[in-house]
């Protein structure tokens, strides 16, 4: 980027704040970098600024660095950080109109960070970035002291089971005798209370009854975690036999927690990018009707444009539907086109010229920033209509028997399931629910794991190889029970061969 | 200021990425039986590039089972991604290297390979103290004698108690002579009114250096490989496949041995004939088989225009085995044995079951085994094999299907084979 070129950046940077201002948004100054491509691909691939050293970061960083670098695809276009001030990478080797378009959408996502009631629980994101940086030092030092294998294999171990934490992305973790504590008082007063009826609607509980919940409750006073925990990284660093120096604790609550910093935006995604790029659209027509870039410049900007909001066959453009949804409802909203009366109404010629001058839209899509989150748009929002339009439906490669060509079909439209199957995705994002069961199975000190069954059957290869990572961080025999065809299955492996077995 | 160029910053994705590729390289090493066995390597003209579709390299975690894919047998459900392909590009040399690690060709070279030294001239290799002027090395030798400046500066500060500027005034005027300095500074003489202190080089007699010449010797290696095939009527395509893979890499492992390798090509059936690498792959000829002609014809090459003090000689022979006279061939390689760092004999039977089956063995196998073999070995899990002893530095080996290719090279490649 020349010195003429940053000047106009900076006029224009001003200019778009002024936009942004007018149409309602939360401008809060950001501070633009302008760095080389390769930093906003490491950036992409290291999750932070700066992070620790793993091969799975750099096989990423390839990855995106092979596209960027060979075919066009995958630009590195964005990259903000919601810091004090935020910050956000520019390109310096992307075209100027690229750059803006950035800036535009810097915007956009800098206003989700301020308003959406949802991001307002996170972590600081700065914390988190400085935690990483800290990391990354730690890490390398590590190597040297333990061996860059040892710290390798531990990273990878925890990485395979790093997404696994509670459902509740802000949910703290108990001290587990603070958490047997309140289990068993509870437990305790239940009983009691339950002793002592003295109603005429209900009878005091039978003598055996007394019995099996006293000697669940002496359970309760031994047993390792007294009630599930999902928190598996947590877990195993405070209960592993196998992680007693601080470095290998350190390793994993490091990684755990940068997980747990990142994992609540997986909510938010589509609603982010999609008003991030609602907001470009709109801020990028305006700087060219006012003439601050040229007719030329907008032809490179429908270029990029197009290429973010490409619809994908294999994936769900979160640009695309996302900008798609806040227009859809804008629209909707600005019409009246909402309300029990439209809802029910059946007339499809009534409905599609439904205009009641209401001009509630921009109202609505803030309300939608503010305090929505994907599943909630899915549910609420992705009709039929919606859906139809924007082609959202379930697509599978198939041979063209003329050309002898691999080309997208459709294999299922339906609304519904399309709706389903979306639904399902941003509650659990494919990641199965797994839990601590039992940490000292068998009373041998053995780890057992539960698997809450949402629909499928684990991947058995993916599994056997997951509870080897495991055995490596436990030392001891590992097991998952989980539900094949009705029954409780449990695999296990002991550090030298993987069994199945029935349980009851 | 919104907005600012960035300092650059130490880069760690190619470090990273480099520790990635090395993983994906051990994942190739394992596949390298099925690689080498591909034949559009081969037939390939020398574009050095290979595409080869491995797994991308995952981090094992708990997920759902991958819906078997639909009944078109390709199928790919739009929210599931399919198994991750990456397709990396290989180098033909980065896989021989591959192989090479299996193999242990590297110490074969040390026992094997035949030097010839070669006289390049003179060249400068390090310093010593002493030497003609010509050769004086005036970077080193100023390095010392700026060494030697502070060194006396430190010493007339320490002897004098008197500041750096001081002791520098009293250096410069003596031209660096310590002795005339120190005298100086004790009278309080120094006229010296220098504002700034230069560092100057003071270069006593010890402090100069000089360059080393020494004789330049390479060390060239040459080897000639002979590569013999059977084309008779016998020899379908399947079995010519297979030889013309095992040659094939057996030629580019030799290559990367020797500085220089020659091949030869002969096919036979009755007659042997030296023919052109193209032909030698080509040919489709019929008629019996003799393979006594090509060693023959193998023999009179070595001897016109390979004379083993300056040539490693290698020779593989690729035939079926339907040998008409088994006792004249074992008579022609006998006698290029004993110039040959090594003979070869490959075997293609793909129609031959397994040994411990009822098998029938070729006639050539027969007498081979009875003639040169001191080990044959007869392992059902791998590859039959026969090995002969110091006096006849020869192997056989047996290809049945593709996946013998990698073995077989392994067998005529080992490494520690007649050490003694």
């Amino acid at each position: 980027m020349n010195s003429e070129e940053l000047r106009r950046l900076k006029e224009i940077d001003l200019r778009v704040q002024e936009i942004a201002k007018e149409e309602g948004l939360l401008v809060r100054e950001v501070l633009f970098e302008i760095v080389p491509a390769q930093r906003v691909l490491e950036g992409q691939a290291y999750w932070f600024p700066t992070n620790f050293s793993h091969w799975s970061f750099g096989r990423d960083y390839e990855k995106q660095r092979t596209l960027y670098e060979h075919t066009g695809q995958g630009i590195p276009y964005e990259q903000v950080w919601d810091f004090d001030p935020p910050r956000a990478f520019l390109v310096e080797t992307n075209p100027f109109v690229l750059n803006v378009m950035v800036l535009a959408h810097v915007y956009g996502h800098v206003d989700f960070f301020s308003g959406s009631k949802y991001r307002q629980r996170f972590r600081s994101v700065m914390d988190v970035a400085e935690e990483a940086r800290q990391a990354a030092k730690r890490f390398a030092e590590y190597e040297e002291r333990f061996g860059k294998e040892e710290v390798e294999n531990l990273i990878d171990s925890a990485m395979s089971i790093m997404w696994h934490q509670h459902p509740d992305p802000f949910h703290e973790e108990e001290e587990e005798e603070v958490a047997r504590e309140r289990i068993f008082a509870l437990e305790r007063a239940k009983l009691e209370r339950d002793k002592s009826v003295q109603s005429e609607f209900a009878q005091p509980i039978s003598k055996e009854e007394i019995t099996k919940r006293e000697k669940r409750l002496a359970m309760l006073a031994v047993a390792t975690p007294p009630e599930p925990v999902y928190d598996l990284l947590y877990y195993i660093a405070n209960h592993s036999g196998r992680i007693r120096r601080p470095w290998q604790k350190d390793v994993l609550l490091t990684i755990r927690n940068q997980v747990r910093a990142l994992a609540p935006n997986r909510r938010i995604k589509m609603l982010n990018e999609g008003w991030a790029t609602y907001w470009h659209v709109r801020i990028m027509r305006r700087l060219f009707a006012e003439g601050l870039l040229s007719a030329k410049e907008h032809e490179i900007y429908n270029i990029y444009h197009s290429g973010v909001a490409a619809q994908a066959h294999n994936n769900f453009n979160v640009y695309r539907t996302g900008l798609a949804l806040y227009e859809y409802v804008e629209e909707r909203w600005n019409k009246g086109q909402f309300g029990p009366e439209y809802e029910q109404s059946e007339d499809p010629y009534k409905r599609l010229h439904w205009d009641t001058g209401a001009m509630k839209g921009r109202e609505k899509i803030f309300e939608m920033r503010t305090s929505w989150s994907d599943r909630m748009a899915v549910e609420a929002l992705f009709t039929d209509d919606f859906i139809h339009e924007q082609g959202l439906y379930s697509y599978t490669q198939d041979e063209d028997p003329k050309t002898g060509k691999l080309v997208w079909v459709v294999e299922d439209d339906d609304p519904k399931k399309i709706r389903d199957m979306l639904k399902d995705t941003f509650a659990t994002y494919q990641i199965p629910i797994i839990f601590v069961q039992n940490g000292n199975a068998r009373s041998q000190h053995e780890l057992l794991l539960g698997h809450t069954p949402t629909g499928f059957k684990l991947d058995p290869e993916y599994r056997n190889k997951t509870l080897e990572k495991l055995y490596h961080l436990w030392g001891k025999t590992v097991s998952v029970r989980t539900v094949e065809k009705g029954k409780y299955v449990i695999f296990s492996y002991d550090g030298k061969e993987h069994k199945p077995s029935n349980s009851k | 200021m919104a907005i600012i160029v960035s300092e650059p910053t130490a880069s760690k994705g190619p470090k990273d990425a480099k520790r990635h590729r090395d993983k994906q390289r051990e994942a190739i090493k394992k596949r390298l039986p099925e690689i080498l066995s591909d034949e559009s390597i081969i037939t390939r003209k020398k574009g050095k590039l290979v595409r080869i579709p491995i797994k991308a390299i995952d981090i094992p975690h708990f997920r759902p089972e991958r819906k078997s894919s639909g009944s078109s047998g390709r199928g790919r459900a739009g929210n599931e991604p399919g198994e991750d392909m990456l397709e990396t590009e290989v180098d033909i040399e980065e896989l021989i290297e591959l192989m090479l690690e299996d193999l242990g060709l590297p110490r074969l070279e040390e026992k094997n390979v035949r030097t010839l030294a070669v006289e390049l001239g003179w060249e400068l290799k390090g310093t010593q103290k002493t030497g003609p002027w010509v050769l004086l090395d005036k970077r080193r030798t100023t390095n010392k004698g700026i060494e030697r400046f502070w060194s006396y500066l430190r010493g007339l500060m320490a002897t004098t108690g008197k500041d750096e500027m001081a002791c520098y005034r009293a250096l410069h005027e003596t031209q660096g002579i310590f002795k005339d300095a120190l005298e100086l500074l004790e009278n309080g003489t120094v006229s010296d009114q220098s504002q700034e202190m230069t560092p100057f080089p003071v270069v006593e007699s010890q402090d100069l250096r000089y360059h080393k010449l020494e004789k330049s010797v390479e060390f060239q290696s040459q080897a000639v490989i002979i590569a013999m095939m059977d084309v008779s009527g016998s020899m379908d395509d399947i079995k010519k496949y297979l030889a013309r893979s095992s040659l094939f890499w057996l030629v580019e492992f030799l290559r990367r041995l020797y500085k220089r390798v020659e091949v030869r090509f002969i096919t036979h059936h009755v007659t042997a004939s030296a023919v052109d690498e193209d032909a030698f792959f080509r040919t489709v000829e019929s008629g019996g088989t003799m393979c006594a002609s090509a060693f023959a014809l193998a023999n009179s090459m070595v001897e016109s225009d390979y004379p083993p003090a300056e040539w490693n000689i290698y020779a593989w022979l690729f035939s079926d085995g339907d040998d008409f006279e088994p006792e004249a061939t074992v008579q022609e390689m006998k006698k290029l044995m004993s110039k040959a760092n090594m003979v070869g004999y490959g075997e293609i039977r793909p129609d031959e079951h397994r040994s411990g089956e009822a098998d029938y063995e070729s006639l050539l196998w027969t007498e081979l085994k009875e003639k040169f073999s001191i080990a044959a070995y007869e392992d059902p899990k791998s590859l039959s094999s026969l090995e002969g002893g110091e006096r006849f530095p020869f192997l056989g080996v047996k290809i049945r299907k593709r996946e013998d290719i990698l073995p077989a090279l392994k067998i005529f490649l080992k490494k520690d084979r007649w050490q003694k």
